[in-house]
């Protein structure tokens, strides 16, 4: 019997730098934003022949210990609302098995006359996926304008449908003290569902999970980040275990992506801490967006597998090229801005410590108030 | 006996309530025109002014400087007009001036719409039509005019005043009344500290009035504050005063017991809900204020729902200002958040700015700090204290971008100034021991690569699937750890943390 060792990829030097700058960009992107790791670093992966399930297994893996630092360290800045976060994994739990259950169903559903089994789910995925992202991220871009013109709002992001939920304000209430936030336990049941659904059938869940709770439950956006991470950091165990007992699971590659990404993570998160809230949301929605547009792109595929589109079937190399190009280019994009504005904020950070250590240091006599201060 | 304050809108009847007060008590008169007759006349272009602050045209920087001229003007001619401890004033935002002296009056007084067109058709001869019409103008002109100048448009709220009076079902006798029978309550009495004061409000009235009357002193940027006597001028150097200049322009100055002119490079604003002269963080920023010549401006916040018990409204320090004379008043003590200790220290060390309270949320905050001086630095210290640990730390950060936003200037929080002290000795080493660790970590499993597969995939594997998910289980997170730490520590080490 074959093991499935003969799968792993042989890793020299190039190979393991290259799965480190992937961990990296892909930390920056979790910090920052509470997701994006998963959809970068995962096809990266791939392109470099590492097998699709292994790339999955070994990026769930990683997934387990970043989002355990991360969310560690946006607990420190008190980011994490732990109990929010409990709610939110149990409710979204079954949102996730009702995704698997019609995914499956779709899966099945290929007739094998022509049409690639699975590409009735790829299509519905991709359809769903392009739908929701460009949804959630048009509205953030125009929320983000709208805040931008009424100063009277301070700014942040829109409380409207927030506060419409907050109107039905079923019992029970719960009162999540980190977030500062009072949810009726209803509205999160159907929060949590949803959320769960739409993660499990497009496979990304911080893009919904974050505009979610920013929007739908009123959680400062740095606490969505936070508390996305810190959800993630189970979902990435419950994942570790199950694909390391399926065999997998390629430590090697988990551990080049930690080299990368724990740097990145620290980096994104320190960007939370010093950057205005809005640039979140701004590379937040540009990334969802360039990601929408890569699986725009890959539809046409779907649709002539499906016989729904009579097109040349050499041309499908070239759609999945410029799919890959967006996804590569949404996250590399996004990690630049990202580290654009966290060494602007450290340089501006840097000079006021400087300052204030040169002041700290220096008790000279001729700077005692005297010199400056008389009394007449 | 106390000084009391009338508010109230025009064309109202505070006026006619104010003299029948007078003719109840005997007590001085003083009405919001004959202050401003009276300021036209000192020079100070009021005209001007309104019309600039209605328009919402002009500099703002004379504008501010014209209107520090015009408060303290009539701040000087309020407390000169006192006598016996008594005056009665009337206008419309009576119950702002003179903040801190604590035997004043407030009186809120609503006078009903139908009486005031009443007035506006008798006065002006109007019809009722365009009586309306001008009534709406000038209320809307006096909002404008309040927001300006007081830096307040809540003028109605009732948490003003010390009463408030509605003329819809009572008539001005039976006001003047309640006002005379209230007035002789023992708890608007003046004491020391009142009257105390009220001498340095008329101090730095004064002294501001002589500086702007100095060809000299008249367009520079000074603060001027008095407390016990002692006034402070603080001056910047790159304007063309020094100390001596001050001095001069103050020469005729009475009633000052000290004078104190701080040269102040620039000025460093602390924003805090309680203040301490013996923390650590009064003493970095001190020895900062020194290190760039600085003053520092001290505000304190009173978050809203403590503010909801008191009356809200942005305030100079003068009211939580004690003086005593040497003798305790009895009566409970104002717990005024440390604010007046640290001022005194900083009074003392030549590097006090000035000082104010406000009674808000993060915005009001914004909006003190948008109209404020030119601050160097913005240090936030201990806020949001009634939030549990985290909501503090967040609300702090969010303050701290929303005012380097809002103002441009640095803006740093109390934490991060001690941030100098948390990458030590001990850091390194545990920075080292952890490194070493991960380095052998890192060698062994890429040493071993073809066993440790094994256990993952291969011939290991298929006999103990359970124990490549134990080992994914203890393995993963103890890497994690152990290199998050060290780059958690080589970046604080490099000050991103």
């Amino acid at each position: 019997m074959e093991h499935l060792v003969v799968h792993f990829l042989h890793i020299d030097l190039a190979t393991a730098l290259q799965v480190v700058l992937l961990g990296f960009i892909g930390g920056v992107l979790s910090g920052f934003i509470g997701s994006g790791g998963a959809f970068f670093m995962t096809p990266g992966m791939m392109n470099l022949g590492v097998e699709g399930v292994i790339a999955v297994a070994s990026n769930i893996t990683h997934k387990f210990g970043k989002a355990m630092v991360g969310s560690r360290k946006h607990g420190e800045a008190g980011n994490v609302d732990k109990k929010l976060a409990i709610f939110l994994l149990v409710t979204a739990v079954a949102g996730i098995q009702l995704a698997v259950f019609i995914n499956s169903m779709l899966f099945r559903g290929g007739t094998g006359h022509g049409s690639a089994k699975g590409a009735g789910a790829n299509l519905y995925i991709s359809i769903v996926f392009s739908t929701i992202l460009l949804f959630v991220a048009l509205s953030m871009l125009r929320d983000l304008i709208n805040s931008s013109r009424n100063k009277e709002e301070g700014g942040g992001p829109s409380q409207k449908l927030a506060r419409f939920f907050k109107r039905f304000n079923l019992p029970p209430i719960i009162y999540f003290k980190v977030a500062d936030i009072r949810v009726s336990l209803w509205v999160l049941l159907g929060v949590g569902v949803a959320t769960g659904y739409l993660a499990g059938t497009i496979g990304v869940g911080g893009f919904i999970g974050v505009p979610a709770m920013i929007y739908i439950l009123g959680v400062p956006t740095a606490v969505a980040t936070g508390t996305e991470l810190f959800l993630a950091m189970f979902m990435g165990a419950y994942g570790a275990l199950s694909y390391a007992y399926q065999g997998f699971v390629d430590i090697r590659l988990t551990m080049l992506l930690y080299l990368g990404s724990l740097l990145g993570i620290y980096l994104g998160v320190f960007g939370v801490k010093v950057v205005h809230e809005k640039i979140i949301r701004l590379v937040t929605s540009l990334i969802i967006l360039l990601c929408v547009l890569s699986r725009v792109i890959a539809i046409p595929v779907y649709l002539r597998q499906l016989n729904l589109l009579n097109m040349d079937p050499s041309l499908d190399v070239y759609f999945n090229m410029t799919s890959k190009f967006f996804l590569f280019a949404s996250g590399i994009t996004g990690c630049l801005v990202i580290l654009f504005f966290v060494i602007r904020a450290y340089r501006q950070r840097r000079g006021i410590q400087h300052s204030i250590r040169v002041a700290c240091q220096d008790t000279s006599a001729d700077l005692k108030p005297e010199a400056v201060t008389t009394t007449g | 006996m106390p000084i009391i304050m009338i508010s109230g809108a025009p064309h109202g009847q505070s006026e006619a309530l104010a003299k029948r007060l007078q003719e109840l008590t005997g007590w001085p008169l003083l009405g919001r025109q004959v202050l401003l007759e009276e300021a036209r006349k000192a020079g100070i272009k009021v005209g001007r002014l309104i019309n600039a602050v209605i328009r919402s045209v002009g500099s703002q920087e004379k504008l501010a400087r014209e209107k520090d001229l015009y408060l303290a003007f009539i701040t000087k001619r309020l407390c000169e007009s006192v006598i016996d401890d008594n005056l009665i004033y009337y206008g419309r935002f009576g119950h702002l001036l003179c903040p801190g002296v604590s035997h004043r009056i407030r009186v809120g007084l609503t006078t009903p719409m139908h009486q005031r067109v009443k007035n506006v058709m008798q006065q002006l001869n109007l019809p009722q039509e365009k009586a309306i019409t001008y009534l709406e103008q000038i209320d809307a002109d006096v909002e404008k005019w309040s927001k300006f100048i007081h830096r307040e448009t809540a003028g109605h709220d009732p948490r003003y005043y010390d009463i408030c009076l509605n003329l819809q079902h009572i008539n001005i006798d039976y006001a003047a009344e309640m006002i005379h029978q209230m007035s002789e309550l023992p708890e608007f009495a003046a004491t020391k500290q009142s009257r105390r004061q009220l001498e340095d409000l008329l101090l730095a009235a004064r002294a501001r009035l002589l500086l702007a009357a100095n060809d000299q002193t008249r367009n520079a940027e000074l603060g001027v504050r008095a407390k016990d006597g002692v006034l402070t001028v603080t001056y910047m150097p790159r304007q063309k005063v020094d100390e001596n200049t001050i001095k001069n322009a103050l020469a005729d100055l009475e009633g000052c017991r000290e004078q104190l002119c701080t040269m102040a490079e620039t000025s460093i604003l602390w924003i805090q809900e309680r203040f301490d002269p013996e923390s650590e963080s009064f003493s970095q920023i001190n020895q900062l204020a020194q290190r760039w010549g600085a003053a520092v401006e001290l505000l304190r916040v009173v978050p809203s729902t403590e503010a909801e018990k008191k009356p809200a409204q942005a305030e100079p320090v003068q009211q939580s200002a004690e003086y005593t004379g040497g003798v305790e008043d009895d009566g409970p003590e104002i717990d005024d958040g440390g604010l007046t200790r640290t001022m005194d220290e900083l009074i003392a060390e030549g590097r006090f700015a000035g000082a104010r309270t406000i009674y808000g949320d993060k915005k009001d905050i914004l909006d003190v700090c948008q109209e404020g001086g030119n601050y160097s630095l913005v240090v936030i210290g201990d806020m949001f204290l009634e939030k549990g640990h985290e909501a503090r730390m967040r609300d702090t950060r969010e303050l701290a971008i929303g005012i380097r936003d809002s103002i441009k200037v640095p803006v740093i929080t109390a934490n991060e100034m001690q941030s100098r002290f948390l990458f030590g000795k001990r850091h390194l080493v545990r920075l080292l021991a952890f490194a070493a660790l991960v380095a052998c970590i890192y060698l062994l499993v890429f040493h071993f690569q073809e066993p440790i597969l094994s256990l993952l995939g291969g011939k290991l594997h298929e006999k103990m699937k359970w124990l490549s998910s134990l080992a994914v289980a203890i393995f993963v997170p103890v890497v994690a750890y152990c290199y998050s730490t060290v780059t958690g520590l080589l970046l604080k080490a490099v000050g991103i943390d």
